[in-house]
Formats: C-alpha cells, structure tokens, sequence
C-alpha cells in the first residue's frame, strides 16, 4: 500500500513537471516505469511479423518475456507498433508449443498410417536420414526437397540453401516468398537486371502522391499506413490513391478510391501509359539516356500443370485453358486479335522470354487502351455508374503526369498473386520510367515486401529452386563456378538444372516424384493453394515429410515427423527488410523443453552425411546443359580436396574458416546461443556463416556489413549496399549510390537478360543481340483475362489476403489471447444484395464451393472490407476455414507465383 | 519462493518421464487450433464483439506494461475512421486530463505519448494529437465473446 501511494505521488509529481516544463517524453516514461522495470533486461529486436521490419525493444526477466514494446529509435517505424506487433513477447507462450520432436509410429517404428509418438532427436534425425538415403539413393537429388520461407533467418536460409544445393546437388528448395513475392523478383530482374527496391520507406516523407496498387496497407502495412498517413494529413497538398477489387480500411484516408475489375489493373496502366504519350509526357531526356522498351510473348499459359491426370472432373473445364485459351472481346482488342480465336498457349515453357522494340512499336501496343475501353473494361462497381469511373481514371493520370508532383506507387499481393504478375509489376516501373519518377527522393515505383526476411532471406540469400545469392542463378555457369570457388567446392558439384518451384514441389508429391521434404518456418499444406490435392499427397502418397514448427497446424498434421523449433527470440537471428535493410536480433530467451533452433536442425542432420554418398554420379533426369552429361551430374570426388569420408558439417559449416569465429564472442554481451552451445567446437554459426554469406555480396551491389556493425548502439538496420561503412538511401541514383557510374545521373546497373535480340510486338525479327548496360527497360505487356471467371454456375470472383490482427496462417497470434479475440474467425465478406439473393444475411452461415473445395464460414455484410456486388473476400489465417482447399493454383508463368486473388465461386446456405 | 518452484519443476519432470514411459499415442487430428482432420470441416462459430454504448463497460486490463489498450465498448457505429472522421478522437481527445482522477464512465483520455511527434521532434509533447497516430484501431481493437483457443502462459510481471 505505502509503495504504491509513493509510486502514485511520485508520477504524479513528474506528470505535473512533464507538463510544466515540457519534459521529453521519453524522460518522463522512463522515470514512470521505472520501479515495474527493475530486474529486466530490455534488448533491441526486430518485429516476427511483415515485411515492414519494425524494431522492438524487448524486456525479459528470468529467461522470460516480460514486455516488449516499438523501439523508438528506430527509423522504420519511431516508437510505433500495429496490433500485432505489440503482441510479439506473447507468441512463444501459447500451451501448446511442441517441445518434443514426434514420429508416426505403430508398434514402435515409423509407419505412415501410424499415430505420433513422442522420440528423443536422436531417434527423429535417425528415421529422418533413414528415409533420406530411401529415396535418395533410388532416385537422387530430384526426389527431396525443402521448403522454406520469407520467415527464415538469414543464417537458416543461407544453411539451408547450402545443404541443399552444395551438399545434397538438389535445387529443389523453394520458400513460401514464391507465394508472396516472386512476381516482384521476375519484374525487378527483368526491368533493371537486380532485385529490389531503388527506394527506401523515406520516400513516403518526401513524396506528394501515394497511389496504392492492390496493397491494403492499412491492414497489411499497418505502421507504413501510419507515415502515409501523417504524410497525407500533415500536408493537404498530398493526394493518396487507393486502387482496389474491394473497398477497404486503406479507402479511409484515401482521396480517390477506384475499385477495378480483377486483372484490368493491366489496362489501367496502360490507359496511364497512352495517357503520358498522348499529353506529350514522357520525360525523354530520361527515358533516352536510360531506357530502352521491351516486350514480351503473350500465350504463355497460366502457370497450371497442362495435364488433367490428377484433376478431379470440376477442375478439368478451367485447367484445360492451360493449353488452349479462347479469347473474350477485352482480350481480344487489349492484344489487337479477334475476339473468340482459339489461342494455343504456345510459350508455356519460356514465358520470360523477352525481346527489344521500338518507341514507335510500344505506342502501338498502348494505342487500344483509350479512356471508353479501359473504364468499360476495369469499372469494378456495378453500382458506381460509368462516367464517374472515368473522371476517376482520368484523375488517376493527371497526378501521376502533373510534372511537379513526386508520385510513389506502392504494390504488394494485389500485383504480385496475379496471372500476370511479373508483367503487372513491370507496367508500375512502365509509368515511373517514362515519366523520369523513379530512383529519386519522393518518386519511385516501390514493390512492398509481404515477409519480415522475404527480401533478406529468401531473394538475398536466394532460397529459390533457381537461385544462388546475391542474384545469381544455378542455370548460369559463371554463376555456379563463383559459388562453387566461394564455397570450396569441386567444379560441377552445383547442379545446373532449375528446380522445383514452391507450388511445383507440391505437385511432385503428388505424381510421386518427390518422395521426402522437409518443411521449416512455414505452413506450406495450408497457404498452398487448391489444397486438397497436396493434402492427400501428404498422406496418402509413397513419401516421408518433415514439419520443423513452433506450433501444430495443417503442416504438422500432415507430416511423418514433427521437429520442435525455437521461435525467434529463442535463437540469434537476422532479417531483410523491403527497404533493403537488414536488422539482427540476439538470442533473448531459451527454447522450452527439447525445441531447438531451425539452424542447428539444418547444421546437426548435416553431422550424419558423408560426401562419398553424395558426391558421386547422381541422375537428374531432364537435366541438359552444356559441359555435362545427359541427365547425370558428374562424380566429383575425385576432384574433391575432402576426404570421400568426410562429413557434409565439416565440408559445409564447420570449416576451418567458419570455426575461426568463436563462441562465445563480446557482441554477446551476456546472451546464450542454444546453436552454438548445442553443436559445441566453439564457433559461432549465426556470424561465421553471416560472414561467409556477406563475401558473395561485397563488391557486387549487395554489399552487407560486418556482424558486429549490426548490434553497434545506435544501429537499427542498415539499408545495403553499405559500402565504406555507409548505407545507400537511394539505389541507381548518382547521389546516393556508391555503384552509380560517375557523370551518369543515373545507372541502372544490373546486370541481368542486358543483352537481347529485337522484334516488334508480334515476336522476334533480329535474332542478333543488342547490349544496353546500365540501363532500364519500359515494358509493352497487355490485358490478360484471368483464367477462370465467374459462370453461371460458379457466379462469384473470390479474393483472399490477410487481416490486421492475424499474420499469416495464425498459428502464433491465435494463440495470443487479445489478438484472437479481437479477429476470432475468417468470415465471408460480402456484398449485402449478393448475401440477400441468396437467401442470406449479415451471420448466416454459409458454403463457399469451387470446383476444387469447399469451406464453411460466417457471413459478414457490414465489416471492414466491402466488396462490390459480384466479389467475396475470405481471409486465409483460420485453419478453421481453410480457404486454400478453395483457391486455384494458376500462378504467374513467369515467376511461377499463385494467383490467390481470383478464382470462380458459388456460395449457399450452411 | 523456492519450494513452489521445485515443485513445480519436479511435477514437469515426472510429468515429462511418464509421458515418455507410457508414450501415449497423439492423433494428428487431436492437434492444432481446429481439433478436426485436415479432411474435415470444422463447426462454425458466429461471435459477437462484446461492450455497449461507451462508458458502460469497464476498462479492460492491460496486457503487460504500456500495451495497448483494448476497446470496451461496441465501436461499429464509429467506423469507418476516415480522413474526414475519426468518432474515437471526439471522445479520447481531451489533453487536458491526462493527470485528472479517472472517473467511472468517462473517457479514457488519449495519453501524451500521442501527443508527442516521435519521427520529427521526440522531445516535445505537443497540445494535439500526431497524425501517425490518428488510425485508432490499428492498435486498439475490440474484443469478440470468444473463448481462447489454447491457453497462454505469458506472464506479464508488471502491467499498467
């Protein structure tokens, strides 16, 4: 009673001086909370959730969390958390965390129809390689497989990766940032040569336009939307656009709200783009010195299987389109064809293709997309009557062309889920270029990342079936040889054949050639979509699947072995955000019971692999490459300076280089490393295998610190390249980049597909290549309609996203008591008329079917999304409402990524 | 102190030997938040966010030190929050009372915190709300009449 009566006058004396004299409010919170303090160790952290990549700070007092809360000192996001993020130091507390690794058995060995078991690691790594060597030693590197994440360490991915692709010869590794993020990549590869953004969040406090492309930042970016927000209400003079399927929270404090069609965001950048030509807009001081246009082939398919062997008989109407699609009127006059000829999708296996065309050739291609076409096609509210519509496009054009005006187009799913996604994203760089807003202060086209380390992880470390870090590609041999010299590995040990996608991996369970896969940080049974077929995989198929997980969920339920991870404040860590900056975080608290971390998972399996069993003639069917034999990698043993006996953790991990960095180490500074001490030999992996990474970056545009810079004080991130100890603000701009060659204003540097034949919009006339280094190119790319369309039968679009309070499939933050209460279950969002003609209302509950599944939810008419009449929205976190089992598994041909924002339904009554 | 503890810690051990010894067998579909197989639909739950008109219902508590707090009381006719509109700020906005005695049924007053622009000048509280702070419901949210779907164990040591 007494402390606390003094503690009462004590605050409230420092209120009353705080008011007095305005003292800093820092000063004051700290004075206040200073008793509750006493004993906790507070640290900096980075946020478990987007890709936005807040700093937090995080207190723990007997190797427990206590509090955490938004680090003010962090430019991301000064002192500001959303919903979630508040709620980090909770997710590691939920009763059922899995603490012990588990294996189906009966009668005491594994058995795929088998109940889970609970058995020592020893036991879990035994029947995991056991297995292994099973399939392996049968059918090779192509028959395993892992799927990783955009959640993943650096370190963990960067292991990961080489285990796979280093030791195992397999590139079959692929992260759940293919769902999330691949179509970004493709556009960013294929219009400047590297990935990510030129830009950086500051951008949003320079600019005087924002205009939002199928990005509901306010849900998905919560603590951007709070810049943007400041931004537009400290300044009247700044407009916010929200382009969008369904009128959302983002509208609130949007200026001009235009709801479009699915997929007619094609057309309407190309509506902007005629515009900039017409009005005489095209910075061509800029767009000569720095820019070239380019075009691409259009029958490329729709990233499905082309094959109806394993479609059940609903799917083979819409899947058959794969290989043959009919026209509609749009399509027709959006790619200048007659409407209902029969396209035979003749490009499905070089969709990337792409060739150089003229000024006069990409008029041409924007020529149709007049203001009647575009707004007839796009106009996404049946309500909302024509003219209005156009006032609103023709708005649209005016901000992006008023010459004055910084304009910043941000994306993130609505452009990347999407058939045409690489070209979507390449149409936003399209309008920024011709019109010189891009790579300066305040103006740029900025894909935002979903994935707190989709960029730093997944596309930095490149933990793609395709990819090596630091933007290179197993299908280059310049590429493969610089990798195998950093790597110390024999020559043609890296196998040049890409392999499967994320999507891709499921289907090989499916038809069976894929057989074992292991799964880390990601819930891959439940986010993939047209679920029912790899769910039956799982289970029914000749295969062993590994779950490493915090917590039980669709994946685990599916697997043959469950592994227990440490979340991350229980292990060292680094993420990359989407402003390319990379944050580290120490190890805060231990894991419980036997949950270990995903690194010494990767690190600890590598310890019972021998290289003889490896690195010896391994059939790759299909592979055909140059210096190498038809579908075989070659025996590299012989050329091997390791003993055939050695083991993958010596070769890969724990080489004499890596052990060079000890453990423990001063940046410390009194925190446990379960990895470190677990593995024991006294290194340290998260910073030798840190550094190994960095050394394929430095000098190469991607350059990352030393580890130790990144827990200096005062450090928040760093936004690579950090060259001479500087980060760079804005990247292929003269003022800001260190890479940028002197006197050029501005060098879009990257190096990739900069060399190309010609052609015109119809294909390829000059098969002779033109090099144009340094600079960008301005795709033509037309309306493609979506695969499948609302029917009679099936007579509704169905969208899917995420929700403020949940991250991803929700098997952290529905265990957070607040969070689920505040969202405890995905409803149907829907139009109240469309609820009303079928014989429903707001809390019916009700049947949403597609051709491949079914689920059962909550209508809701009245809630934060409202989707025009002819569209549902159905978040996709609630396992309870696995909306995947419902979705299309059509992605984007060129990146090979999902389309999880449309797809044909019906719904009815529960 | 330390007896509790060690008991509690020898009953986790036992507990953790016998489940070992015993090795009961855990059906995947006993697993995870919907408790049924992955094949199967689960039952459907309409909820409803708890609280009256504002000023009825208690203030909930916080979840650990400085959390953000949550909404008490029924907030659908206050959304939208718009540029044009924000229903919360009508009621919380009062500057004047950050050091007054709470008083039952009246507002809880927007604290200093977000009053004070912590990209720009973090060393002034200001007399008006910052803009980065107007999305109320970015970080406060109602709470729906659900039930926990797994218990957690999280121990806030402090919570004000």
């Amino acid at each position: 009673m007494r402390a606390s009566r003094r503690k009462f006058l004590k605050q409230s004396l420092l209120a009353t001086s705080a008011a007095a004299i305005n003292l800093p409010l820092g000063e004051y919170a700290s004075a206040a909370t200073a008793d509750a303090e006493a004993g906790w160790r507070w640290d900096k952290g980075v946020c478990r959730f987007c890709g936005v990549g807040c700093g937090i700070q995080i207190a723990t007092q007997h190797g427990k969390i206590v509090a955490t809360k938004a680090d003010v000192d962090a430019p991301v996001n000064r002192g500001l958390n959303c919903i979630k993020g508040y709620f980090n130091g909770k997710i590691p507390y939920g009763k059922d965390r899995l603490t012990q690794p588990m294996l189906r058995m009966k009668n005491g060995h594994f058995d795929k129809k088998g109940d889970f078991y609970p058995v020592s690691w020893e036991q879990a790594f035994e029947e995991m390689k056991k297995q292994f060597d099973r399939y392996y030693s049968e059918a090779g590197p192509t028959a395993v497989g892992f799927f990783g994440s955009g959640q993943q360490t650096v370190q963990e991915g960067y292991a990961a990766v080489k285990l796979f692709k280093a030791g195992f010869r397999s590139n079959n590794i692929d992260p759940n940032a293919r769902h999330c993020m691949a179509s970004a990549v493709a556009g960013f590869m294929q219009t400047f040569g590297i990935d990510e953004p030129s830009g950086n969040y500051d951008d949003i406090e320079h600019t005087d336009t924002m205009v939002l492309w199928g990005a509901n930042m306010a849900e998905m970016h919560p603590v951007l939307w709070t810049r943007v927000t400041d931004r537009r209400l400290s300044n009247p003079d700044v407009r916010v656009v929200n382009l969008t399927t369904i009128s959302n929270m983002s509208s609130g404090i949007a200026d001009l709200e235009i709801v479009f069609k699915p997929q007619t965001d094609l057309a309407i950048m190309n509506f902007i783009a005629r515009e900039i030509v017409k009005r005489d807009a095209v910075n061509w001081d800029f767009v000569n010195k720095h820019c070239v246009f380019a075009t691409g082939p259009t029958d490329i398919g729709y990233g499905m299987r082309g094959s109806d062997k394993y479609d059940n008989p609903a799917e083979k109407d819409t899947n058959a389109k794969e290989l043959v699609m009919t026209l509609n009127k749009d399509e027709a006059i959006a790619q200048g064809k007659a409407a209902g000829e029969k396209v035979e999708q003749k490009n499905r296996a070089k969709p990337d293709n792409h060739w150089l065309i003229t000024l006069e050739d990409f008029k041409q291609g924007v020529e149709p997309y007049t203001l009647d076409f575009v707004a007839e096609l796009a106009k996404g509210d049946p309500d909302e009557s024509l003219e209005d519509f156009k006032a609103k496009l023709t708005k649209l054009a005016d901000l992006y062309i008023e010459k004055s005006r910084k304009v910043v187009s941000f994306w993130t799913m609505g452009f990347n889920q999407h058939q045409r996604g690489t070209w979507v994203n390449e149409q936003a760089y399209m309008v920024h270029l011709l019109l010189g807003k891009q790579a300066t202060p305040g103006n740029g086209a900025f894909s935002l990342t979903g994935q707190p380390s989709a960029c730093g992880t997944a596309r930095e470390v490149g933990v793609f079936s395709h990819r090596l870090p630091a933007d290179m590609v197993v299908n280059n041999p310049e590429h493969r040889a610089h990798s195998e010299a950093l790597w110390k590995l024999p020559p043609k040990t890296l196998n040049p054949k890409v392999g499967s996608h994320f999507t891709k991996m499921l289907r090989d369970l499916e038809d069976g050639q894929m057989k074992w896969a292991w799964v880390q940080v990601c819930n891959p049974f439940q986010d993939t979509a047209n679920a029912n077929h790899w769910i039956h995989a799982a289970r029914e198929k000749d295969n062993f699947i590994v779950v490493s997980d915090v917590y039980p969920g669709i994946s685990t339920k599916v697997a043959d072995l469950i592994l227990p991870s440490a979340i991350i404040f229980e292990k060292w860590g680094a993420y990359g955000n989407a402003e390319r900056r990379t944050q580290m975080w120490r190890e805060q608290i231990p894991a419980p019971g036997q949950a270990r971390t995903d690194l010494w998972q990767i690190i600890e399996f590598s310890k019972r692999f021998k290289l003889k069993d490896l690195w010896k003639e391994q059939p790759i069917p299909g592979l055909k490459e140059a210096g190498f034999e038809d579908g075989k990698l070659p025996d590299v043993l012989g050329a091997s300076p390791y003993s055939r006996e050695a083991s993958l953790y010596e070769v890969l991990f724990a080489s004499p280089d890596n052990k060079k960095f000890l453990w423990p180490d001063a940046v410390s500074k009194g925190h446990e490393n379960q990895t470190a001490s677990l593995l024991g030999d006294h290194w340290f992996p998260e910073k030798a295998l840190f550094e190994e990474y960095a050394q394929f970056g430095r000098g190469h545009g991607h350059d990352l610190a030393d580890f130790d810079m990144y827990f200096a004080e005062g450090v928040r991130g760093l936004k690579w390249p950090v060259v001479n100890g500087k980060e760079t603000a804005w990247r292929f701009n003269e003022e800001y980049d260190p890479y940028v060659k002197k006197g050029s204003g501005f060098d879009f540097y990257g190096k990739a597909f900069k060399s190309l034949p010609s052609g015109n919009l119809a294909g390829i006339t000059n098969t002779e290549k033109t090099s144009f280094p340094g600079k960008a190119k301005i795709f033509f790319r037309p309306y493609a309609a979506p695969v499948e369309q609302p029917d009679n039968d099936y007579n509704l679009w169905l969208c899917t996203g995420r929700v403020l309070e949940h991250w991803h499939s929700g098997t952290m933050t529905r265990r957070v008591r607040e969070l689920h209460f505040a969202m405890p279950a995905a409803l149907i969002y829907m139009h109240p008329e469309d609820a009303k003609s079928r014989g429903l209302k707001r809390q019916s509950i009700a049947w949403v079917e597609s051709r491949r599944g079914k689920i059962r939810a909550v209508v809701e008419t009245e809630g934060r999304n409202r989707p025009p009449k002819g569209l549902i929205y159905v978040p996709w976190f609630d396992e309870s409402v696995f909306i995947n089992k419902v979705t299309l598994d059509a992605t984007c041909p060129i990146s090979k990524q999902t389309d999880f924002k449309k797809c044909a339904v019906k719904i009815y009554k529960a | 102190m330390r007896i509790p503890s060690l008991l509690i810690f020898i009953t986790v051990l036992v507990t953790n030997i016998s489940v070992a010894l015993a090795a009961k067998p855990i059906p995947a579909d006993s697993m995870g938040l919907s408790k049924v197989s992955v094949f199967d639909t689960p039952p459907v739950k309409v909820y409803n966010y708890k609280g009256g008109q504002p000023g009825e219902d208690k203030v909930l508590p916080r979840a650990f030190l400085n959390a953000p707090p949550q909404i008490p009381h029924a907030i659908t006719d206050f959304l939208p929050i718009t540029a044009q509109n924000n229903m919360c700020i009508a009621c919380h906005n009062q500057p004047g009372n950050w050091d007054a005695k709470r008083e039952k049924g009246m507002p809880t007053p927007i604290p200093r915190s977000h009053y004070t622009d912590l990209r720009n000048a973090p060393d002034k509280v200001t007399d008006h709300l910052i803009n980065s702070r107007y999305n109320c419901n970015q970080c406060h949210v109602p709470q729906a009449d659900a039930s926990p779907l797994v218990e957690n164990t999280f121990d806030a040591k402090a919570k004000r």
